[in-house]
């Protein structure tokens, strides 16, 4: 960028070209006043607060937009500047109610700051004055278009970054308002409640429902801290008073979410101060659940689990950590199990999610986590997304994705379903579910065909290629169609795009990993990044976006049976010493079970206590009615939670615990990023952070663990694991660190594998397309596939406690395309049950083209309507992965 | 027809229907666009029978074509070859103009356009001035072709100009050059060059990029756009191919708005028609080139004229601007680079490729080349199209092609470029129309709208009008135009309904600068302008408004209850007498007037009645006389009814002092006397009545009728006239307060004439007008010989020379220096003397008087032209050198204007700069407590009525004072005096104005007898059934 020289009221400035007047002001330190303008989307220049003069431009110009050229004179600060911006301020007050003594917004209302500095206390511009009713259509949003402003800045956030395109201005001249197409309420639009329109809104036109009344601006303790729902890592500030969280905002210079928030982390936190939160130990007696002392249930845990190891040994007590849990307590808790229980039957619903990545993209890459930043992604030229549903599990990565759509990258999107990203795509493969390794490898059959690959990269950084060349050559695009369904012309048009764009990236999540191919799946894609030499550079790369706040984390602290903190295997002898050494006792040499092992191994009375923290497996985990009968059967069963889960209700003792606002820590996002938690708020009742609760039980064990704050665990958890070798608190400020950061020195790593992968040269691997489990036959002739929706999290635990989100969203459903419903004769809302060799569930029927015919989709949010009952538990061979998303069902009428 | 595939092809196409043209057929060329709204296709429909049924077909051909530009007199058609035009052709008609025009060749008189003044028909169409006037180059098939036929437009030379590209093998740049070459700026109005612009999108990266053709032709009132796009859309499809050519575009869009039903049909069979001949498409006539164009309908929204808007509303969404930089060239339609083009700017460019950039650019100024199409609208007679050079003057549009206003109004100001555009007054007409001229003086071209306003336009009331429209089509984005112009709007009604706050003219200058230089877009930006340039011409308007809730043009509703009493300055309620007087009901209808006017036999006959001008009826045929109804009702009453005259005496003790007995002193003691004061009238000369005795003469005026009424309005109320004193003289001015006056009143009017300064003036026999009828009217006779000159265009000059007339001179001319519509004398007057023979030289003025022995030989003059505008808003005369002439004279009268002796007042007194006594307005005080003055003494020379009002505001002022209240008041609307009881909805009498019965012309010249002889009873009856009753609608719908 060439630089232009500039000066601003007699300052010599020198910027980049293409600034605008206001941006190069800032940057001399000269604050222009303004209210539409956000420097995190494009301006709109309604307010013209931010007018200056401009040697040789006749009229006064909106700096905010207006772009710096050479030799420029501006003065931003003249008496006929000043006039402008009074008389804009009286305008704009001539028609504001002047009631900030009970406007919600005041104390954080930018009419009123500016309104203030400038001396503007009332208007010389008396008449009409706009008067409409409160909006309050919906559970989260109130619109007072009384107070409305007009600046632009919802309709420009919803359609610039949401880009949902919800609000507009209506109506003329004075009577312009801004509101939904044709007035509707919000809940009859594809407003996705993300909220972001009202964290810009400047004044107090748009307000959360449920802060009203709470409290003015300044009384709020903020305290910002991760979110606790998806992988994003998104920065979210607590508003709070009296103990209570008021309302969540988000900090503009959030490293990855820019401030934005989706409806989840935004709406989504009413189940903190929940009077069904755990306040006490529980211990069931006579099938019925009393209160206990810490000491008392610790000390019942403690002697029963050390009854059960004395009696069958160390490896019949299995443990399940939580991917809800701060790095801290699962390094703790996989601690516990291996030094204190002395066993490596540790594991936690990572297995459910994402165990094929972490296997696959070892194997080929060395690393198993996404291996670029999410930021790269806006400045993408192709982005591949592919069993993701990303606006709604993901919502703050899809803002980047649609924001790489609007920079002009080309989006492809490979999912059996119609998500809301296909809107937004260039191409979109709606392929037969199960079917992705053969989709793939046609692609690759494609590129090789036409030469596109990258012969250099091949060559240079990987290997195996000539095996996995041989496999691909069986592809050809027009057998492809056969198997996916996906025309081959648009096979071959993929092809090209993702091969030709500079910078090509994919995004991936469960609907590549949940199979019992997963594994395979996920290698298939290593192939095709390194295929085209898209990977190890920036704004590329194989991503998979982990669904679990910390779930990546989790899994870096070793909750997982096969490997100690940071992937290091619990076989290698050298490690386990290392490992052993720190903390001071001989260690497990086998590896320990997965997740459903562990349920089937409880069948074989192979488990026989097991130790839940922070899991709903009674929900989560597939063929439910399987897992409870196991869960039920166990002589011990420990569940340390915030709530009393479907779960928890199973136990012989339940541990309260304080969720993430009330403790300190870390979370590591689906990025590698490494951030701080900050507490906001005390626990209720007795309960106590987990890390704390870990502790005092170790105590009661007899292996004393002695940590005053979750700092000292990370000195720790840096000390035995080289890629969180240099993370420590003091150096986790704002930013957070992205592991690998392997000393303090290191300032931490945007993308993986740039110079070589981590384990030396990527590997190919030849993959054979292989149907799923179970396929849809005469009986039951649907395949089931299961997943999220926006607006609830995991078993509902945390989001059905959401007044405002379960009026939304308030029962499961079953997706059905209008094909199959018709043959069905099943209507929309209609109650079915529905059924797989495994169990059946009633549930509502929404008929939607967003499933393909023969395709049904459920969720796993709901009790009553509980997918995981329908699910099969058949593993991926490597990973362990159950197949969430292939099974066969039927669907029946109720009275039939 | 085959697509052509190569250029050849379509020339030999051309050539082969031009060989084929039938010459001897005649053509019946019929507006089938704007005038279909008068009944064109009827007209047409029955034209094509007719001549079916006469057997013509084969040779008469009936042509619908677009506008021919004149609507003023739709329906409108033309005969070709003879070019006979006929203007409001009814069905009726056409039977005739078959049998006789078609068949016999003989015109129908009945048809032609008349000559406004000599009422001559003109028949044909080069001789109408509406159309000789103009130069058509846009218009030029507009009106002469079918456009519905391309074959129409390629032998009128269509598609040549594109065709030269490719013979002449232009490269894209060499067209850029061209149109640059040629000055062409963009007609949309704010006139950027054309050829900069399509040079900026051409240079800038990013393809595809886009044409588009803005048709969204927004102003109320501009029609070009419109009709070029109905008359002839094969030009504005050229000029895209031209464009799309020149920039490296292979798209264009024409956004159109949908309320234009004939344009887009029209534009569409164009297309279809361009597309079946290959002349867009792919690969152009084998050029290589390809270019489509799309139509895009917009649903007629102001702010789509502005460029990003419309990008926005082609694109789908709002039609909202956003801030430029970037500009649409660099980044439009699709973030892709776009050149937006006006209708009328497309149209220009196949002339200018086809002729060439010098031939175009011969006509024009400096700056601006070529011509621009104006939409005459509002009050001038002539509505309609029109096409000039631009740097022709607005007074050629407006008066020689627009034929001025209608009869009996005045030209006011003349709106340009639409509610975006700015009031331009009556001292610019002489401006040359261009883009850089017309922004200097607060307008703009805008797309060529002109809406011409005469004396009945409020000004305050134009400009809500516009900040109306423009707040109703703001697109609410910007806070200045959004909110800002509602609140200038609210200031705008709030003057208008005479609820303006003093502070509100201020208020609203403000604001409006504001809004225009703090906007988003152009809506924004010249929104405030109707505002600023009426507050720039009119501010006095403003004020009225505000001050005095006075509304001049008799427009603003709520400030008046009917024109007639809102003129009049003492604010007679003049429906309520007429109503009376139809009602035979004389006295009381006296009464009625003698509540606001003591002297209705006095201004019956001297009035220059200012209501009659206001009068609605005029609007219909001829005003009211109300005039001479005041007269007939004083007269009755004083012949048939003889009213007793009750003696008073003063009932308070304070002493009034007024100086001056003219009709501002009489009226002033009339009231105070009324109230109860004891008034002294001093009167310096040897009898009563100021000017109405010594000014004016005794045929407009008998001596018995002034005294008659001064004793019965004034003496008898017991108030004291002292003549012959002489204040100064036989006592000081300050003496007066020591005689016990508590307060004074000066009235002492403009006796002094001025001087001619010039050599000779000093010689006797050059005679001071006002000194001359002085003398003449206190009984003193004067010898004037043959031949009398008087110089000078006021009522002094014309009462000079008609009483010179009468004592007995064959011959007198008034000598004027400016032109007769400069003159200020009452025109009634001027009519009067030009009847009873005085002549009148115009544009020349004295520069020498030449004498031999002591006797006046006569006058050394010189022409005069008309310059530019002076501070009174008239043209300055300026000499022409060389011009010098001799006019030979007995006796000179100069009567150029009077002044005000008060060289007896105290300094304390102060004085303007024009030797008038300074007072507050408001209340007429002057600088020194306890003193007030009006009439002629402080404004100037000026009419009978004014000085009564300022006596009576005098009066008010004076018993306020004395009562130790506020001077100021606050002002109010005029009210009805006369309270209608039983409304009769009566229909006006359809009779014309009756004339008044004047002594014969042979009478006249035998001496100084009354002239005007008053209405009989019968008349006065007829008369007062005339009046159309404003007031009882009003009334009606006010309560």
């Amino acid at each position: 960028m060439a630089e232009v020289h500039l000066d601003i009221d007699g300052r010599k400035i020198c910027v980049e070209e293409g600034v605008t007047i206001l941006e190069a002001a800032r940057k001399a330190g000269i604050d222009i006043p303004h209210i539409c303008y956000e420097e995190r989307f494009s301006p709109s220049s309604s307010c013209r607060l931010c007018v200056v003069e401009v040697k040789g431009v006749e009229n006064l110009v909106a700096s905010c937009s207006y772009p710096v050229r050479e030799g420029m004179e501006v003065k931003t600060n003249t008496e006929r500047v000043k006039k402008a911006r009074r008389v804009v301020l009286e305008l704009l007050i001539s028609n504001h109610p002047l009631d900030c003594m009970t406007c919600e917004k005041s104390g954080d209302c930018l009419l009123e700051k500016y309104a203030y500095e400038l001396g503007v206390s009332s208007s010389r511009f008396q008449g009409e004055r706009i008067n409409y009713p409160v909006i309050t259509d919906n559970p989260f949003i109130e619109r007072d278009n009384t107070k409305c402003i007009l600046c632009g800045r919802c309709i420009n956030v919803c359609s610039d970054v949401q880009q949902c395109e919800v609000f507009d201005f209506a109506r003329r001249g004075f009577n312009t308002q801004i509101s939904t197409g044709f007035d509707k309420p919000l809940t009859e639009t594809n407003c996705v409640f993300c909220g972001n329109c009202l964290s810009v809104c400047p004044v107090g036109a748009l307000v959360e429902r449920e802060r009203k009344s709470k409290g003015r601006e300044w009384e709020f303790k903020k305290t910002t801290t991760i979110c606790p729902y998806c992988g994003c890592g998104c920065q979210i500030t607590l508003h709070t008073k009296d103990n209570k969280v008021v309302k969540v905002t988000s900090p503009p210079d959030a490293p990855v979410n820019l401030g934005w928030l989706c409806t989840k982390g935004r709406f989504g936190f009413e189940f903190i101060n929940s009077s069904d939160r755990l306040t006490h130990p529980l211990i069931k007696k006579n099938g019925k659940f009393k209160k206990a002392s810490w000491d008392e249930a610790l000390g019942l845990v403690a002697s029963r689990l050390k009854k059960i190891k004395e009696k069958y040994g160390a490896d019949s007590i299995a443990g399940l950590s939580s991917a809800k849990c701060t790095n801290e307590e699962n390094y703790l808790f996989q601690k516990f199990m291996r030094a204190v229980v002395g066993t490596n039957n540790v594991d936690h619903c990572a297995r459910l999610c994402h165990s094929s990545t972490v296997a696959g993209l070892a194997r080929a890459f060395g690393s198993g986590a996404m291996t670029n930043s999410i930021g790269e992604l806006a400045k993408a030229d192709c982005i591949l997304v592919t069993g993701s549903n990303t606006s709604e599990t993901h919502p703050i990565v899809a803002l980047q994705i649609k924001a790489a759509v609007k920079n002009g990258a080309y989006l492809i999107v490979v999912d059996p379903r119609k998500i809301e990203l296909t809107q937004f795509a260039h191409i979109w493969l709606r392929q037969r579910p199960g079917t992705d390794v053969a989709l793939f490898n046609g692609i690759m059959h494609v590129i090789l065909q036409e030469g596109l690959e990258d012969t250099e990269f091949i060559k240079k950084r990987t290997e195996n290629f000539e095996l996995f060349k041989k496999t691909v050559k069986d592809y050809p695009p027009e057998k492809v169609e056969k198997i996916t369904g996906v025309p081959a012309r648009d096979i071959i048009k993929a092809a090209r795009i993702y091969a030709k764009a500079e910078k090509s990236s994919i995004v991936y999540a469960m609907g590549i990993t949940q199979h019992t191919t997963g594994t395979d799946n996920v290698l298939t894609l290593a192939n095709l990044a390194m295929l085209c030499g898209k990977v190890g550079k920036e704004s590329c790369g194989v991503n998979p976006l982990r669904g679990q706040n910390n779930v990546q984390g989790a899994c870096d602290m070793g909750a997982l049976p096969n490997v100690y903190p940071g992937y290091q295997s619990v076989e290698d002898e050298s490690i386990r010493g290392k490992f052993e050494k720190s903390w001071g006792v001989c260690l497990p040499v086998k590896p320990g079970l997965t997740v459903v092992e562990m349920i089937h191994a409880i069948e074989e009375n192979k488990i026989r206590a097991m130790y839940i923290m922070g899991e709903n497996s009674a929900l989560s985990d597939p063929n439910a009615t399987r897992t409870r009968e196991a869960l039920k059967k166990l002589d011990l069963l420990v569940v340390q939670d915030i709530f009393l889960s479907e779960t928890a209700e199973l136990a012989s003792i339940v541990l309260p615990a304080a969720c993430f606002a009330e403790k300190e820590g870390t979370f590591t996002n689906t990025e590698r990023r490494v951030q701080k938690l900050h507490k906001a708020l005390n626990p209720p009742g007795e309960a106590k952070a987990d890390w704390e609760i870990i502790c005092n039980l170790s105590q009661k064990m007899g292996y004393p663990m002695q940590y005053e704050h979750p700092a000292q665990i990370m000195k720790e958890i840096a000390l035995l694991t080289p890629i969180y070798g240099g993370i420590t608190y003091s150096r986790l400020g704002k930013e957070g660190l992205q592991w690998p950061c392997p000393d303090p020195s290191h300032h931490g790593t945007r993308y993986l594998h740039r110079e070589k992968f981590t384990r030396g040269k990527g590997r190919f691997h030849s993959i054979d397309y292989k149907p799923p489990v179970e396929l849809p036959d005469e009986e039951y002739p649907l395949i089931l596939s299961t997943g999220r929706v926006l607006f609830h999290f995991h078993t509902g635990t945390m989001t059905r406690r959401v007044k405002g989100i379960s009026q939304i969203y308030p029962e499961g459903m079953v997706e059905i395309n209008p094909q199959d419903a018709n043959f069905l004769d099943i209507s929309e809302g209609e109650i079915v049950k529905v059924i797989s060799r495994r169990g059946k569930v009633k549930a509502k029927v929404k008929i939607t083209d967003k499933s393909p015919p023969g395709v049904v989709f459920m969720t796993f949010h709901f009790v009553e309507s509980l997918a995981n009952i329908l699910t099969i538990d058949a593993l991926d061979p490597v990973a362990k992965i159950p197949e969430f998303k292939v099974c066969a069902v039927k669907i029946e009428k109720l009275q039939g | 027809m085959a697509k052509f595939s190569k250029i050849e092809e379509l020339e030999a196409y051309r050539e082969y229907l031009l060989e084929k043209r039938c010459t001897e057929k005649k053509r019946v060329r019929i507006c089938m666009t704007g005038c279909r709204a008068f009944g064109a296709q009827e007209i047409k429909d029955k034209l094509i029978e007719e001549i079916e049924a006469s057997g013509l077909s084969k040779k008469v051909e009936v042509v619908p074509t677009g506008c021919q530009g004149f609507c003023a007199r739709a329906p409108v058609m033309v005969i070709d070859p003879d070019d006979i035009f006929y203007q409001q052709v009814t069905p009726s008609d056409v039977k005739e103009i078959v049998s006789q025009t078609l068949v016999k060749g003989k015109l129908i008189e009945r048809l032609l356009y008349k000559e406004p003044l000599s009422n001559k028909p003109i028949p044909h169409t080069a001789d109408v001035p509406f159309y000789k006037e103009q130069v058509k180059i846009v218009l030029r098939r507009c009106g002469k072709i079918d456009p519905t036929r391309i074959d129409d437009y390629l032998i009128n030379e269509g598609y040549r100009g594109f065709e030269r590209i490719f013979k002449e093998k232009f490269s894209s740049q060499r067209v850029i050059d061209e149109i640059k070459a040629s000055g062409l700026r963009g007609r949309g109005g704010a006139g950027f060059p054309t050829g900069l612009k399509w040079q900026f999108t051409k240079d800038s990266s990013g393809t595809p990029k886009f044409i588009i053709c803005n048709a969204d032709e927004g102003d109320p009132g501009a029609f070009m756009d419109r009709a070029i796009l109905e008359g002839d859309p094969h030009s504005v499809i050229e000029g895209m191919l031209i464009a799309g050519y020149a920039i490296g575009a292979r798209e264009g869009y024409v956004y159109v708005r949908a309320e234009y039903p004939i344009a887009v049909e029209h534009l569409k069979v164009a297309l279809s028609q361009a597309r079946e001949y290959g002349i867009i498409g792919e690969n152009i006539l084998g050029t290589g080139f390809s270019f489509n164009i799309r139509i895009k309908q917009g649903a007629g929204a102001f702010v789509c004229g502005e460029e990003t808007a419309l990008i926005a509303s082609v694109e789908g969404r709002r039609g909202m601007p956003r801030p430029r930089p970037p500009f649409p060239a660099q980044s439009g339609l699709w973030g892709k680079p776009t050149c937006i083009n006006n209708v009328e700017t497309l149209a220009n460019i196949p002339y200018i490729m086809l002729k060439g950039a010098k031939e175009f650019a011969k006509l024009g100024t400096r700056d601006s080349k070529g011509t621009k199409i104006f939409a005459l609208a509002g009050k001038v007679k002539n509505t309609g199209l029109v096409e000039v050079p631009i740097g022709t003057s607005l007074r050629k549009v407006v008066f020689d092609i627009g034929g001025g206003p209608p009869a009996g109004r005045k030209f006011k100001a003349v709106q340009i470029g639409g509610p975006s555009g700015g009031c331009v007054p009556e001292r610019y007409l002489d401006l040359p129309i261009d883009y850089d001229s017309l922004k200097k003086i607060g307008a703009i071209m805008g797309s060529g709208g002109m809406v011409v306003m005469d004396d009945n336009t409020c000004m305050v009331d134009i400009a809500r009008f516009f900040l109306e429209f423009v707040q109703d089509e703001s697109c609410g984005k910007c806070v200045p135009c959004r909110v800002g112009t509602k609140r200038m709007l609210e200031i705008l009604v709030r003057i208008t309904r005479g609820e303006g706050k003093p502070e509100d003219i201020q208020l609203l200058e403000e604001l409006a600068r504001v809004v225009k230089s703090a906007s988003l877009c152009g809506l924004g930006q010249t929104a405030p302008n109707p505002v600023l340039s009426t507050l720039a011409y009119f501010k006095d308007e403003y004020r009225a408004h505000v001050e005095d809730k006075f509304c001049p043009a008799c427009s603003c509703e709520n400030l008046f209850v009917s024109p007639c009493q809102n003129v009049c300055p003492v604010g007679i309620d003049i429906p309520g007498y007429i109503e009376l007087i139809s009602q035979e009901k004389f006295s009381e209808a006296l009464e009625v007037i003698k509540k606001r006017n003591p002297f209705p036999a006095i201004c019956g006959r001297v009035c220059h009645h200012p209501c009659e001008l206001k009068c609605r009826r005029g609007e219909i045929d001829e005003p009211v006389a109300i005039n001479a109804l005041k007269r007939f009702v004083s007269d009755y009453a004083r012949e048939k009814i003889k009213p007793r005259v009750h003696l008073s005496t003063p009932s308070k003790k304070e002493k009034i002092a007024i100086i001056g007995s003219g009709p501002a002193g009489l009226t002033c003691a009339h009231y105070l006397a009324r109230w109860g004061y004891s008034v002294t009238i001093f009167e310096a000369l040897p009898a009563t009545g100021g000017m109405l005795r010594v000014g004016i003469p005794d045929y407009r005026l008998p001596k018995s009728i002034l005294e008659e009424e001064i004793f019965s309005s004034v003496e008898s109320l017991g108030v004291s006239i002292k003549t012959g004193v002489k204040i100064g003289k036989d006592i000081t001015f300050n003496e007066l307060f020591n005689l016990g006056y508590s307060c004074i009143f000066i009235a002492v009017g403009c006796h002094v004439s001025r001087k001619l300064n010039i050599p000779g003036e000093e010689i006797k026999g050059v005679l001071d007008g006002v000194a001359f009828l002085k003398a003449i009217n206190l009984g003193q006779h004067q010898k004037l010989g043959s031949k009398v000159v008087v110089v000078g265009g006021g009522n002094v000059a014309i009462d000079a020379a008609r009483s010179a007339l009468r004592l007995g001179t064959d011959e007198v001319i008034i000598l004027y220096r400016r032109s007769p519509q400069e003159m200020p004398a009452i025109e009634s007057e001027v009519e009067a003397a030009k009847h009873e023979g005085v002549k009148f030289h115009y544009l020349a003025t004295p520069i020498k008087i030449l004498s031999s022995n002591g006797k006046i030989k006569g006058l050394e003059c010189v022409r005069m032209r008309l310059g530019g505008y002076d501070e009174s808003g008239r043209r300055r005369p300026v000499p022409i050198p060389g011009s010098e002439f001799f006019l030979s004279a007995d006796s000179i009268i100069s009567a150029i204007g009077q002044m005000a002796d008060t060289s007896f007042l105290p300094s304390s007194v102060k004085k303007t700069d024009w030797g008038t006594i300074w007072v507050n307005p408001g209340t007429l005080a002057t600088s020194k407590e306890g003193v007030f003055a009006g009439g002629d003494a402080v404004s100037g020379p000026a009419t009978v009525i004014e000085a009564i009002a300022s006596g009576e505001k005098a009066a008010i002022s004076i018993d306020r004072y004395l009562k130790g209240e506020p001077l100021e008041r606050l002002p109010e609307v005029r009210k009805k005096y006369f309270e209608l009881t039983d409304l009769i909805e009566v229909e006006p009498s359809p009779e014309k104005r009756v004339k008044m019965p004047c002594l014969s012309l042979k009478e006249r010249k035998k001496g100084f007898k009354e002239i005007e002889l008053g209405l009989s009873k019968e008349e006065a009856l007829k008369e007062a059934k005339r009046c159309l009753r404003c007031d009882i609608e009003k009334m009606r719908g006010g309560s």
